[in-house]
């Protein structure tokens, strides 16, 4: 009886492997093979157009810390992470607690949504002519109010936020969809016995909307660091690393050093793998501040 | 019914076999022959894209070879070619700059032309301007064969002018003559959102050109003459780096770093604009009043920066003759309508053959183009040209928004530009 029990198991998970087979294969394909051809890279002093390669050790990884533009493009992602970060979590929030219900909510939400349909470029190349020193209307209203114009985006001191402004315009409507479907999974006889118990809406926002919310806060919280140490789109189209290498990112970087600066894919691949590193402990990070307090 | 009866006498079978070849070798000698197909990648992304499809569309119609382009923005192209090329997949023809055709050279992507093949398709040095041809070269040997000059001019809005003052008594702008006359006119032109002097089409203070136009004019580049230490760190190079810092921060004369020069100009608000060739085309067509002078001499000599087009042919595999043929013959096919390339895409030609041509000396800016010809100055031949360029960028917009001094932005790029790798 057992021995037709495990050979019915046996054959059922065959016939599972099978199905997952060609999804297996292409992620081994196209995810697992170049992450371990990566990984081998880093080790070498590989070169596009070099015929031959040679095994360097550690030197790829021990040259970004002598390499400055590096360090400051690690710096320059940290702070666009972390600057970025509060504004992304509260301001879609509070426009998914005010779309949540009402008369134009459907309306409201399309419009919000929008911006997030267009491509980084578009976006990118919109904010472009709309901080335009010269020509944009940002400068012609500031003028016309008697304000100093600024180069928005040439001013070290400004130009990672006027990068920072345009995300957050961008994503806002993505988060705002994912905030209003945690939004209705709170179910409504909580906020009714609180409003029972004498609760006001602040009261019921801290002690109901938040803690049930607190999944939706790590997902976006975390699905957003991610993605800030992944920037590139936004700053090749807006900036350009510049004014100097005041809003150069480590992608931005990384990306330069294997096709623009002579191919160095060894020297890039050590890059990534860093990356990868510090997006792995900061996301460890977030779940350990985080989900001890999470219910799912 | 009878095997006589069927039989096929030898005359027969020969002339059956005989007529059959002949019918099969028909298309290898007569007119039905397809002509070849070639490959051919360009970053023409501008309006001079459209100018190369309608010549390519004639030279289709002339001689039955058709072309399959792929327009790629100049960096995506060169990031293709130096994948595709070792793979065996770059195009049968390739246009290029100057300044890419050493490190494609020494990364073995561009096929070698030795003279016989040259003098064999007609085409010869003494034909075109030296430095343009001389581009083509790597360590002895050639690699590519110019097309046309794209170059720094001055432009001049006559209106800006007008309102500060400075048309002549001919009717014509004023052209500064040294540095210190084209600050202190631009000073006067300067007020508000007005800019009396800008350099680089877009993004001014890290274009790169200009810097390296600047350093030429003092006698200074990027690497020294061994082509393996940096240049720019020499006191030839340090006065450009600080004449580029003073242009924003002390003389407050040019548009911010990441300005549009080009868009600013066209609505005017900046005077005197050193820029590319290739806008004054776009300029005719925005009906800006505008004209060309020569570059002026800012240092101690007039060079003019240019960064002529290169035809190139991309290693391949196997070498399949009839393509190869197909491409040459494109090749020499623009090369004697480049008249027709020069007066539609705004870019004088490298051979001379088109200089003289009365459609183009009749055109002020060409003729002006063509007078700069004996200061043109390209890049140095080093495969580290490209890469230098890169990380020059950042610094010399690190000059122009204050964020650092020009000696120690200059040190700092000679030691990046000294870490490059082999």
């Amino acid at each position: 009886m057992s021995g037709a029990l495990g050979r019915r198991r046996r054959r059922q998970a065959r016939t599972a492997y099978l199905f997952l087979a060609p999804g297996l294969l292409l992620f081994a394909a196209f995810r697992l093979y170049p992450l371990l051809e990566g990984l081998r890279l880093s080790f070498t002093n590989a070169r596009l157009g070099r015929a031959t390669e040679q095994f360097v050790g550690f030197a790829n990884y021990t040259r970004l810390t002598e390499d400055s533009r590096f360090q400051v493009s690690l710096t320059n992602t940290a702070f666009y992470a972390l600057a970025s970060t509060l504004p992304v979590l509260v301001i879609p929030l509070l426009l998914a607690l005010a779309l949540n219900r009402g008369a134009l909510r459907n309306t409201l939400r399309s419009v919000f949504f929008f911006p997030f349909t267009l491509s980084v470029v578009t976006v990118g190349l919109a904010w472009l002519w709309l901080l335009d020193p010269v020509v944009g209307p940002f400068n012609y209203y500031l003028r016309r109010l008697g304000a100093p114009s600024h180069s928005w985006l040439a001013e070290p001191q400004t130009a990672m936020w006027a990068i920072i402004v345009t995300t957050v315009w961008w994503v806002t409507g993505y988060y705002l969809v994912i905030y209003l479907a945690g939004l209705q999974d709170i179910p409504r006889d909580l906020y009714e016995a609180a409003a029972l118990d004498g609760a006001g809406g602040w009261r019921s926002f801290w002690a109901i909307t938040l803690p049930l919310l607190r999944p939706v806060l790590l997902f976006v919280m975390v699905t957003h660091v991610i993605g800030s140490f992944q920037l590139f789109g936004q700053v090749f189209v807006l900036t350009g690393g510049g004014p100097g290498d005041a809003t150069r990112t480590v992608v931005q970087h990384l990306y330069e050093t294997a096709f623009q600066n002579f191919f160095q894919f060894g020297a890039a691949s050590a890059m990534a793998w860093v990356l990868f590193a510090v997006v792995l402990g900061f996301s460890v990070l977030q779940f350990r501040l985080l989900r001890g307090h999470t219910e799912y | 019914m009878n095997r006589a009866g069927r039989s096929v006498s030898r005359r027969t079978f020969l002339i059956a076999t005989a007529a059959t070849t002949g019918v099969a070798a028909w298309p290898r000698f007569g007119l039905a022959q397809p002509k070849a197909t070639i490959t051919y990648w360009n970053g023409l992304t501008g309006a001079d894209g459209k100018v190369m499809d309608e010549l390519i569309d004639r030279f289709t119609q002339d001689t039955g070879i058709k072309i399959e382009q792929q327009r790629i923005p100049w960096a995506e192209l060169y990031a293709k070619l130096q994948v595709s090329v070792p793979a065996g997949e770059g195009p049968d023809l390739a246009l290029i700059h100057t300044v890419e055709v050493p490190h494609f050279a020494s990364d073995g992507v561009l096929e070698a032309i030795d003279d016989a093949t040259l003098g064999g398709k007609g085409f010869k040095g003494d034909d075109y301007l030296p430095a343009t041809w001389q581009g083509g070269t790597f360590q002895g040997k050639r690699y590519s064969l110019p097309l046309d000059v794209p170059q720094h001019v001055l432009y001049l809005n006559v209106k800006v002018m007008k309102d500060a003052g400075f048309i002549g008594a001919d009717g014509k702008p004023k052209v500064p003559a040294s540095r210190d006359e084209l600050v202190t006119m631009a000073k006067k032109m300067t007020k508000d959102d007005s800019f009396g002097f800008g350099i680089g089409t877009v993004n001014p203070g890290k274009y790169t050109w200009g810097f390296h136009n600047l350093l030429w004019q003092n006698g200074a580049n990027i690497y020294a003459s061994d082509l393996k230490r940096a240049g720019v760190t020499d006191p030839a190079a340090l006065e450009v780096a600080e004449f580029w810092a003073a242009l924003p921060n002390q003389h407050k004369i040019v548009p911010p770093a990441n300005a549009s020069c080009r868009d600013a100009f066209i609505a005017n608000r900046l005077g005197m604009w050193i820029a590319g060739s290739w806008n004054f085309t776009g300029l005719r067509e925005a009906k800006v009043d505008f004209t060309a002078a020569p570059l002026p001499r800012i240092f101690k000599q007039p060079v003019v920066w240019a960064m002529p087009h290169q035809y190139t042919f991309p290693k391949v595999k196997t070498v399949d003759r009839a393509k190869r043929e197909a491409a040459w013959t494109h090749v020499r096919w623009i090369t004697d309508h480049v008249a027709d390339w020069t007066l539609k895409a705004g870019q004088v030609s490298a051979s001379r053959k088109g200089h003289t041509d009365p459609r183009v000396t009749a055109d002020p800016v060409l003729r002006t183009l063509l007078a700069q010809a004996p200061n043109w100055q390209v890049g140095q031949s080093t495969p580290k040209w490209v890469a230098a360029e890169n990380v020059t960028r950042p610094m010399i917009e690190s000059m122009y928004t204050g964020q650092k001094p020009a000696k120690a932005a200059m040190e700092d790029l000679a030691k990046q530009i000294n870490a490059l790798p082999e």
